[in-house]
């Protein structure tokens, strides 16, 4: 979906139509979390400080965030894909991943389905999307951001790996502004530059992500579509409006943050976690994460907020006070069972 | 204040103690030595609240006084200087410490000895004396089956039972269990503590070489530990230890006599074939024949030895984490042991064929079942 958060505020709102509208608060410490087409003429884009968005865009519009609406018109679209496919693997609320080989109404072209989906969301929601279709993950992700908005951007397998070649490394799906920099710097600019390095000296510069990086430079990417994608972490966190100093503060905070994130973590699908990770971000804007992992499983609101209480301690505390806190849960997996060879114990 | 003392005498005396020190304590006042002068006596003490260590050593002073020094760079200087008098001068009111040696000069900054925590004394204590010998084979025999599960705090420690005949020390993690019994210490009346694993690793460390009385003075909370010129005071472990007789089954009929250096060597052999995370090996006893093996199917490893031993009882399979019997094994002296056995699920006990008319150990050890037997 194209600026999905601010659309959906214009669409809900005419008076918004056609002006700069920033989805997100407007306070102090308030982020950008969607911009309108308008808004983006003047450089604001999501994640940016509101401050500075307002700075950038005097006449912006600040529109506090609706997320149960979101939602709402997230499954309706949703309920156009499944018309289509079991398939879909949403990647976040307006982003969705489909494997359109076979799909349910027999019709051998993506590009025509894409279109379809398109104009029904547009009919039922008045929404504009914007499609990518290839035949990887990668090239569908990465054409869909091709012609934002209202795109539709099809890569065929035999122009694959030519517009890989000339493909801005900044432009790859799952190449970071912070890799991407340092790519640039030292010297590769686009894929095909990309292409001339060896697997070897791609997994030395970049660990893991190298052989992905590898692939991914000559249009390779062998994931599948997983309709129901694991969740891998559960978490919550907040932004003081002022920095907080104090160590009994700080625990309040974690208490209630990890009650919130609790409360996610029950509504989740996921369950039996077994570590625990809080995350410290310092007002200069350093930060630390602590985790614990307990065994069996942490599936109780009283171990879980003391445990997040107790990977807090005075030494983490300094003077630059602390501006964000998060509490969160992972390392979802069943407990382990008994080993068939078993050591036996002593009944005291 | 100001205090004359020889860097070496010095160092010795605080290397002793200095194993108490933890990097990171609670409180950062412990990362100091406690220096303490009275008629020209110099106490030290170093602490991390739970044990605490105490030494003395005689220097040239004009004047009492107390200071907290920083440990590491005070044990740092004096290692590194040769073997001279060296001049402490502390100033009261700032607790900077001034080191004067031949070589130069080392200023550092001390701390107020009053903010220093107050080590317990003893008080309506009970007193029992042992030769360090005694003190360092118990601990030897035993602090290696301590448990590290902080969830059950009496089995990190050993459990020191001192009776009218005879003094039992016993350590379990729940898996195996020591007892080691002195008939040459005893007590005129009944008393139990369990001293924390860190306090005997300590005393293990610093107890000397050559034969010294260790006076050994205790209460309900502290235990004190006397010798030579060092003293070590511990907090005991609060707790209740399991009932330790009930668990050694007397009816181990089924005898293996064994060498104990080939069963040894044997063992550490085979166990490099044993399963990485169970450590299983099989001690298949057939007539005089002992069969010991192991595998690792998961790396399709497997070893096999044969051992030739003394067998009365009926021919028995049974499997055991290796890295224990090695453990138990290595800390018996006996040329010959006794592995006393009744049933594959059943523990096992060994005992030294040989050993002192003092001393009586008993080592039991639970089985680790066989997969063809679950």
């Amino acid at each position: 979906m194209d600026a999905f958060y601010a659309s959906v505020e214009q669409l809900d709102n005419p008076e918004l139509r056609g002006k700069p509208v920033a989805v997100g608060g407007n306070s102090q410490r308030g982020v950008v979390a969607a911009a309108s087409y308008e808004a983006r003429k003047f450089g604001v884009k999501s994640a940016m400080p509101s401050a500075k968005a307002a700075k950038q865009c005097p006449n912006l519009i600040f529109v506090q965030p609706r997320f149960p609406r979101y939602k709402e018109l997230s499954h309706q679209i949703r309920d156009v894909f499944y018309e289509y496919t079991d398939l879909v693997e949403p990647l976040s609320l307006d982003e969705a991943y489909l494997d359109v080989t076979e799909n349910k109404i027999g019709l051998n072209s993506a590009t025509l389905i894409a279109k379809e989906i398109k104009t029904k969301i547009k009919e039922r929601t008045g929404l504009i999307a914007s499609a990518g279709i290839s035949y990887n993950k990668f090239l569908a992700k990465t054409a869909s951001d091709m012609d934002k908005p209202d795109g539709l951007c099809v890569i065929l397998p035999e122009e694959a790996e030519a517009f890989v070649a000339k493909l801005p490394v900044q432009r790859f799906h799952g190449i970071g502004k912070v890799t991407a920099e340092k790519m640039v710097k030292a010297g590769m600019f686009t894929g095909k530059d990309l292409r001339k390095k060896s697997l070897e000296d791609l997994t030395l510069r970049y660990g893991k992500s190298g052989q992905y990086y590898y692939n991914i430079c000559r249009a390779i990417d062998h994931r599948v579509v997983q309709p129901t994608r694991d969740t891998k972490s559960v978490s919550a966190e907040r932004t003081f409006e002022d920095n907080i100093y104090e160590l009994d503060d700080v625990i309040e905070e974690i208490d209630r943050i990890a009650r919130i994130s609790f409360e996610r973590y029950k509504r989740s699908k996921a369950e039996d976690g077994h570590t625990i990770t809080i995350k410290i971000k310092y007002g200069d804007f350093q930060q630390i994460t602590r985790s614990k992992t307990d065994d069996p499983s942490i599936n109780d609101e009283g171990t879980y907020v003391q445990i997040a209480k107790s990977l807090f301690t005075e030494q983490l505390l300094n003077e630059k006070g602390i501006r964000l806190i998060g509490v969160g849960i992972s390392n979802f997996r069943k407990d382990e069972e008994p080993e068939p060879v078993t050591q036996l114990t002593l009944e005291f | 204040m100001k205090f004359i003392v020889s860097s070496s005498y010095l160092l010795k005396q605080l290397s002793a103690i200095n194993g108490v020190i933890t990097t990171n304590p609670v409180v950062p006042i412990l990362e100091n030595f406690l220096f303490e002068i009275n008629d020209g006596n110099l106490t030290v003490t170093a602490s991390d609240l739970q044990t605490s260590m105490i030494t003395e050593l005689q220097v040239e002073a004009k004047e009492d006084g107390s200071i907290a020094i920083p440990a590491k760079i005070l044990l740092e200087t004096l290692r590194n200087l040769p073997e001279q008098p060296v001049t402490f001068s502390i100033d009261s009111n700032t607790y900077s410490i001034e080191i004067n040696s031949d070589n130069g000069r080392y200023k550092l900054a001390g701390e107020n000895a009053t903010d220093f925590p107050k080590i317990p004394t003893v008080s309506d204590g009970y007193a029992v004396n042992m030769s360090s010998e005694v003190l360092s084979r118990a601990i030897n025999n035993t602090i290696f089956a301590t448990s590290n599960d902080e969830l059950r705090p009496a089995m990190t420690g050993v459990f020191v039972k001192l009776d009218e005949t005879n003094t039992t020390f016993v350590a379990t993690d729940s898996h195996r269990l020591i007892r080691y019994r002195r008939v040459d210490v005893a007590a005129d009346m009944a008393h139990s503590m369990i001293i924390p694993r860190k306090a005997l690793t300590l005393l293990k460390a610093t107890l000397p070489q050559e034969l010294t009385n260790v006076n050994v003075e205790f209460n309900a909370s502290n235990a004190f530990f006397n010798f030579n010129q060092v003293k070590m005071i511990c907090r005991l472990i609060d707790e209740r230890f399991p009932d330790y007789d009930n668990v050694i089954p007397l009816d181990n009929n089924n005898n293996v006599v064994v060498k104990k250096g080939e069963l040894l060597s044997s063992l550490k052999r085979i166990a490099i074939y044993a399963n990485k995370t169970t450590h299983q090996v099989r001690l298949k006893i057939t007539g005089s024949e002992l069969m010991i093996s192991a595998e690792d199917l998961d790396f399709s490893n497997e070893a096999n030895e044969r051992l030739t031993c003394e067998h009365d009882g009926e021919d028995l399979e049974i499997g055991f984490n290796a890295k224990f019997l090695v453990e138990m094994l290595g800390n018996i002296d006996s040329d010959e042991i006794t592995i006393k056995l009744s049933a594959p699920n059943k523990a096992g006990i060994i005992t030294p064929n040989d050993k002192d008319e003092e001393e009586d150990i008993l080592m039991l050890v639970m089985p680790v079942m066989l997969n063809n037997q679950v």
